[in-house]
């Protein structure tokens, strides 16, 4: 169990600066998530923790002491690979039990606590057996248990679940979930699957081109992301974006389809009206307040149904979604209801947030 | 809708764009075709004068006689009797082990260093082809020059760093012609052996290694659990491709030390020569041939296995 603490950490490969100052805490016990695109240096920050490449400047503490060129064979930390990097010519057992070995721990305390691991992740039956003579989940599995069995630190997770199929992700998922619940050590999870990370993390933290875009729990991110690029980030489906092309006098948004009243006045000028497809609703054209538009494709999930809706006079189709019985027509017109609670609004700065959806929803 | 009408097999006609004889048709024709010229030329080339010295071995066969005399075992009778031959068989095995066993450590070592990522590396990589590139009987003049005993650099190394008095005569002691001879084909044989460790090396997963170090590994530790391992397969494909090589040497040792002195260096393909062409007993040197080659077909065999196997 350790905190982990950042401090303008700075990562260069040649000419290229891949990190450019990331500053975080991660406390004992919390579960941090980094989420963010391919390429926003989420790898590289954690191959930086684990002590695998060096840090070009900046400090590094785990707890409360700086680890910066303390070599990665003694940072007592374990990770989770995306490839598993399971050692292809050793059997399970000697897999997981290998960081024991060279210890020094004894024999029969090596083999005890592979054991107990693998009752847990439920590997016990293959233990004799060697890597590529196993599935990917129970590769996967192994990996994991590799980790627990050291009782390292701080583990690090390196998109672990990218390799797996999509049934598979999510019971690995609910495995992740409990082993955090029944050990409290401190997790640092990277992954671009922003559900993994809403769902498994304490802390969420977002990063971008080798900056931290924010960081919060996931309900704060969702709620009152900082900027356009959390705001489109976080939630699945992402966030819809409407251009501003004015404010009237009676204090309302001029997107495209029509009008957006605002919830409370802004300080500053508005650029981009952000809302969720979950907080859209349709009704019949030239509904009282609404947008207008037609439908240009639909997507019937079962327990949703994802209806693309082009707004006179744009381009970009928005997303609403509906509930699974709803049945919706192509090329059927519609009115696209906001409402101006829901309604987060970017300046043209920076994409910075000038009004978040209403509190009251974070009341409820 | 019924199963029964599911069930019954299409009633369609066959694509004009099938093959008539399946897919697979023609593939083996294709393969002993594209096999028969290798074959005609080991045939000619290397079955039909081996099956010939191997009924040489059964005869005496002289300059001096004018047809070979049938003398059943007699050639290996004297063989088995002869202490020059058997002495051939044992410097030969000294030579192979020493050759063998040096190349596969420094051309290991040589491929670790040259895997590291280091400012250079590619050039470094080029130069080290170079004594494969050069034919080898020029590389056995430059070794000999090297340890020439009056002008040779190792004597001046040497002399300079105070490790010996004075010049050693080292080609025409057995200790050091043996040395001259094995230095000279490790140094030949380090860039074959290099490049199969590097190209074992290079696709050795880095995310094994990385998990390794984490796990608490050192560099020796990941060498001894992880990159050897790793390399076994090549290991073993080398080995047996070295001895195979090894026991074959005939170019660097004959323009080196021509077997001697006395016969220090005298390995089974000086031997053979000696007997061919020196002493022109040709039934002796193809029975000790039959010998050499029986000695090089368990390797082979270990080696062809590996291959049809695709270990």
């Amino acid at each position: 169990m350790a905190k982990l603490e950042l401090h303008d950490i700075r990562k260069t490969f040649g000419e290229v600066d891949v990190l450019k100052g990331i500053s975080l805490t991660v406390e004992d016990g919390e579960f941090a998530a980094f989420v963010g695109p391919s390429g926003c240096g989420k790898s590289t920050l954690l191959r930086l923790i684990c002590g695998l490449d060096e840090i070009t400047s900046g400090q590094m503490a785990i707890d409360g002491e700086i680890v910066n060129d303390v070599p990665a064979s003694r940072r007592g930390l374990a990770m989770v690979f995306q490839s598993y990097a399971l050692y292809p010519h050793m059997t399970v057992a000697d897999n997981m039990g290998y960081a024991l070995r060279l210890a020094g721990t004894p024999k029969p305390e090596i083999r005890q606590r592979v054991e107990n691991a693998a009752r847990i992740l439920r590997i016990d039956p293959y233990l004799d057996r060697k890597p590529r003579q196993l599935s990917g989940g129970q590769r996967q599995r192994v990996a994991i248990g590799r980790a627990i069995v050291r009782e390292p630190r701080i583990f690090l997770f390196d998109e672990p679940l990218s390799n797996l199929d999509a049934a598979l992700r999510v019971d690995m998922r609910i495995e992740i979930a409990r082993m955090k619940e029944r050990l409290g050590t401190t997790m640092v999870y990277v992954t671009h699957d922003q559900i993994e990370a809403m769902t498994l993390a304490d802390k969420i933290v977002v990063m971008n081109a080798g900056r931290v875009e924010q960081v919060g729990s996931p309900l704060e991110l969702y709620n009152r992301p900082a900027n356009r690029f959390v705001a489109g980030f976080i939630g699945s489906p992402r966030m819809n974006f409407l251009a501003v092309s004015g404010v009237t006098p009676e204090g309302q948004m001029v997107v495209p389809g029509g009008r957006i009243g605002l919830a409370r006045r802004i300080p500053g000028t508005a650029a981009e009206a952000g809302v969720r497809p979950e907080h859209l609703r349709l009704d019949r054209p030239g509904t009282e307040g609404s947008l207008s538009g037609r439908v240009v494709m639909t997507e019937h999930l079962g327990s949703d149904t994802y209806a693309y809706v082009q707004l006179d006079g744009s381009e970009q189709p928005i997303l609403v979604r509906l509930s699974g019985e709803r049945l919706v027509r192509r090329e059927e017109p519609v009115g696209v209801v906001v409402d101006p609670e829901t309604v987060h609004i970017f300046g043209s700065d920076a994409n910075t947030l000038l009004s978040a959806q209403s509190t009251a929803r974070e009341a409820a | 809708m019924a199963l029964t009408e599911v069930n019954r097999p299409l009633e369609l006609p066959v694509s004009p764009l099938a093959n008539r004889r399946g897919l697979r048709a023609g593939q083996r024709r294709t393969g002993i075709l594209l096999l028969l010229p290798a074959i005609a030329v080991f045939a000619v080339v290397i079955l039909y004068p081996f099956l010939k010295a191997l009924g040489l071995s059964l005869f005496r066969y002289t300059i001096e006689m004018t047809a070979p005399e049938f003398i059943g075992l007699g050639n290996f009778r004297t063989i088995a009797t002869s202490g020059e031959v058997w002495n051939a068989f044992l410097v030969t095995a000294i030579y192979v082990l020493f050759t063998t066993v040096g190349t596969l450590v420094l051309g290991l070592g040589w491929a670790l260093i040259l895997n590291q990522p280091f400012r250079g590396r590619a050039v470094l990589r080029s130069f080290s082809l170079l004594p494969w590139v050069l034919p080898s009987t020029v590389s056995a003049f430059i070794w000999g020059w090297i340890f020439n005993a009056r002008f040779g650099v190792l004597n001046a190394i040497l002399l300079e760093l105070g490790l010996i008095d004075y010049p050693q005569a080292w080609l025409s002691t057995p200790q050091g012609a043996m040395l001259a001879v094995v230095l000279t084909k490790i140094w030949l044989s380090i860039p074959l052996f290099m490049a199969f460790f590097l190209a074992g090396l290079q696709n050795l997963d880095r995310e094994q290694v990385d998990a390794a170090r984490i796990d608490g590994a050192g560099n020796w530790a990941v060498l001894r659990d992880h990159v050897l391992p790793h390399l076994r397969p090549v290991l073993i494909v080398v080995v047996v491709i070295g001895v195979i090589g090894n026991l074959q040497q005939f170019d660097t040792i004959f323009a080196l030390t021509g077997g001697g002195p006395v016969r220090a260096t005298t390995v089974l393909s000086i031997e053979v020569y000696k007997q061919a062409f020196e002493q022109w007993d040709i039934g002796f040197a193809s029975a000790i041939g039959v010998l050499w080659v029986a000695t090089l077909i368990a390797p082979a065999f270990f080696y062809l296995r590996m291959l049809v196997k695709g270990a």
